[in-house]
């Protein structure tokens, strides 16, 4: 017994004689391998990607927006190819940043879809491959309108996906009055649909409203503004809005739940096309100005299904697969004549896809940058005081 | 090593299941959400850091969001438990007692099979029964019993009446239980010495179901006060609960600390509020207890 020093722990007086030398260090084994074990994702450095062989393989994982896909096209896809391709879904770019950081190539996805404004930064963090264009011929169909954008020049990481805008819909019926502008939101909801108004869960775009209305930047850092808008929307707006809620509108028109929402085009068109009376909505592309955003179909580091991922990309980019998504989705996914395509087919609600030239001309893309802390933490102090 | 007996190691291995379960699905995941809770954010690419240790996140989740929030949900999870309670005691006594033995299987079933249905389904489903222009809605308006459609979806009544639905089946099963066990001779000799239908609940039913209805309560209240679909489901604005901060701190923002954090503040809270109702109903039992208390005198010799 004397060869093993004496272990000291803390534990209460009458459990001593319970605890014996090898329960104690038994005890710690375990706890020290889990710590280990938690402890290897924390290494730096990625996963290997799988490099293209030609073998399309039985499998892709794709990592998208929910209900992002005309689900035809899907299994159109896997009946040519024979790979089964399993959809998973994300709400924000920060969900699928985190599992993709977290997890360093290992998550399994193949395909992903950020939002422009975030592929500099992913790429910087290695999260995403460059693309081979040689394994994407369907390229050749894409606007040039929508390539090589400032986020990514040159298409090096990534593919047009779709694109839309943010404005809001409302209830003829409730509000009488024509509305136009971010100005008239605001008016419309601290009058006719006070207490039935949602705003998107999204901290840029409900502190846009604001801006916008005041004709400020709005992308604007300036604190100044930021307190302003802060005042008013946490003061005036937030008693009169029901829900924060990015997802309502597709729900809440045919069930008639709000009178104004907050909502993006396509979004706002699937709503519509869901009621009884889509007469009785009316969508508007707000003045001044609106957000203009841009998904985009990206390769993961790591992907182990390249081949699969490059034949379906190039496979979405199809003439005829695109004009069934704009169909299905409601947003232009950046294909050459798709307007001119989906008139032709007399698509549902065009105007709410291809906004005018006029609307595309005023709209503003969002930037991420160091005002992004502070419209959280307004988002959060109006979801207080709409709560209270 | 002859310290060991065969018997102490006998015991260990047959409890393996139980303590490894402990171990590792109690003791580790409680100890990293702590462990996590002191960390924080470094930038948008990680989740996590643990390499400055510090309390910081608990300053920040103590902030005036999440206590109007947390104050919220007490009252949405102390309500429905009342409620569930109000509609339990009833139900179970009448199935305990009132319901002949042969159907009682049956009825047990039948309070489960809203289990067999996914949770967030059964929830969803209640929006579309709310909804101002469904079918529920229109039924009531046909029928002259209300003026306008139903405004209740996305406020706190729908998250109220949505939490009450979800929760019941487990208040109403342990209640049965304790109701069935507290026997039919007890309530007989209740009535053979005088006691009247409430006197024979009051001072004998329900005594002897208190642990049963004490089991309910912290059955319904615990995981209602972490409930986060029901109000993500049902809750506009006004219907916030404080498991849904803390989903967001996870799932959204990504921020690992400050998530930990708040879900350990949540435990503290919750464990807090149990204690101070528990310590209110042993007090109230005491005095109960010595206002009852018959005292038998010495016969007068």
């Amino acid at each position: 017994m004397e060869r093993n020093p004496p272990i000291k722990v803390l534990a209460p007086a009458a459990a001593i004689p319970k605890i014996s030398r090898r329960a104690l260090l038994g005890g710690f084994a375990v706890v020290g391998a889990s710590l280990a074990l938690g402890g290897c994702s924390n290494a730096k450095g990625f996963a290997a990607s799988a490099i293209p062989n030609g073998e399309l393989g039985r499998q892709l994982n794709v990592y998208s927006w929910g209900d992002y896909e005309d689900p035809d096209n899907i299994s159109d896809f896997q009946d040519s190819t024979g790979v089964r391709v399993q959809l998973d879904s994300f709400g924000s770019n920060e969900e699928l940043i985190a599992k993709l950081a977290a997890t360093r190539g290992t998550s399994g996805y193949d395909v992903v879809v950020p939002t422009g404004l975030y592929i500099p930064q992913m790429v910087a963090n290695g999260l995403l491959q460059p693309l081979d264009h040689s394994l994407l011929p369907n390229m050749a169909n894409l606007d040039s309108t929508y390539t090589n954008q400032v986020w990514d020049p040159g298409n090096k990481h990534s593919i047009p996906k779709a694109w839309g805008t943010t404005g809001y819909v409302y209830d003829t019926t409730v509000i009488k009055d024509e509305l136009t502008s971010w100005q008239d939101f605001m008016t419309a909801a601290e009058g006719p649909a006070s207490g039935k108004t949602a705003v998107l869960e999204d901290s840029w775009e409900v502190v846009a409203i604001y801006l916008g209305a005041k004709d400020m930047d709005m992308n604007s850092t300036d604190p100044a503004a930021l307190d302003a808008a802060e005042k008013y929307l946490v003061e005036t707006l937030a008693p009169s809005i029901r829900a924060f809620n990015s997802n309502v509108v597709t729900s809440g028109i045919p069930q008639g739940t709000f009178a104004l929402m907050q909502a993006f085009n396509g979004d706002a068109r699937q709503g519509m096309l869901a009621a009884e009376d889509p007469e009785r909505w009316k969508f508007v592309f707000p003045t001044p100005t609106a957000n203009l955003w841009m998904d985009n179909w990206a390769l993961a580091t790591g992907a182990q299904h390249p081949d699969a991922a490059y034949a379906f990309i190039n496979h979405m980019m199809n003439a005829e697969v695109a004009l069934r998504e704009v169909e299905y989705i409601g947003y232009h996914t950046g294909i050459k004549d798709l307007k001119e395509a989906a008139l032709a087919n007399e698509m549902e609600l065009p105007d709410l896809v291809f906004p005018p030239q006029e609307v595309l001309d005023r709209l503003t893309a969002a930037v991420l940058n160091d005002g992004q802390e502070r419209r959280v933490q307004i988002l959060n102090r109006m979801q207080a005081k709409a709560g209270a | 090593m002859s310290k060991f007996s065969r018997k102490d190691v006998g015991a260990a291995a047959l409890s393996f299941p139980s303590w490894a379960y402990l171990v590792f699905f109690f003791i580790i995941p409680v100890g990293l959400v702590l462990w996590y809770s002191f960390g924080y954010k470094p930038d948008l690419f990680t989740a996590h850091s643990n390499s400055i240790l510090s309390f910081d996140r608990y300053i920040e989740a103590l902030d005036p969001t999440f206590l109007s929030t947390f104050i919220n949900t007490l009252q949405i999870a102390g309500l429905g438990t009342l409620i569930c309670l109000l509609i339990g005691i009833p139900f179970a006594y009448w199935m305990a007692v009132k319901v002949p033995v042969k159907w009682r299987g049956l009825l047990v079933a039948l309070v489960l099979v809203p289990f067999w249905t996914n949770f967030l389904v059964r929830t969803l489903g209640w929006q579309i029964m709310l909804a101002p222009e469904g079918f529920v809605s229109d039924a009531l308006q046909n029928l002259g019993v209300i003026g306008g459609p139903i405004e209740i979806l996305y406020t706190r009544a729908a998250v109220q009446l949505g939490v009450v639905y979800n929760y019941l089946p487990l208040m109403i099963l342990p209640l049965f239980v304790s109701l069935d066990r507290a026997g039919a001779s007890l309530r007989e000799a209740s009535r053979d010495l005088g006691g009247n239908r409430w006197r024979t609940m009051f001072h004998i039913t329900l005594p002897l179901a208190a642990p049963g209805i004490i089991s309910g309560c912290l059955l319904v209240f615990i995981p209602l006060m972490g409930d986060y679909i029901t109000a993500s489901v049902l809750g506009g604005a006004q219907g916030n609960m404080v498991g849904q901060l803390v989903a967001n701190q996870f799932n959204s923002a990504q921020n690992w600390a400050l998530g930990s954090a708040m879900a350990v503040m949540l435990m503290v809270f919750i464990l807090l509020t149990v204690a101070i109702v528990g310590a209110i109903y042993l007090i109230i039992r005491a005095i109960l207890r010595f206002n009852r208390r018959v005292l038998i005198e010495e016969p007068a010799s």
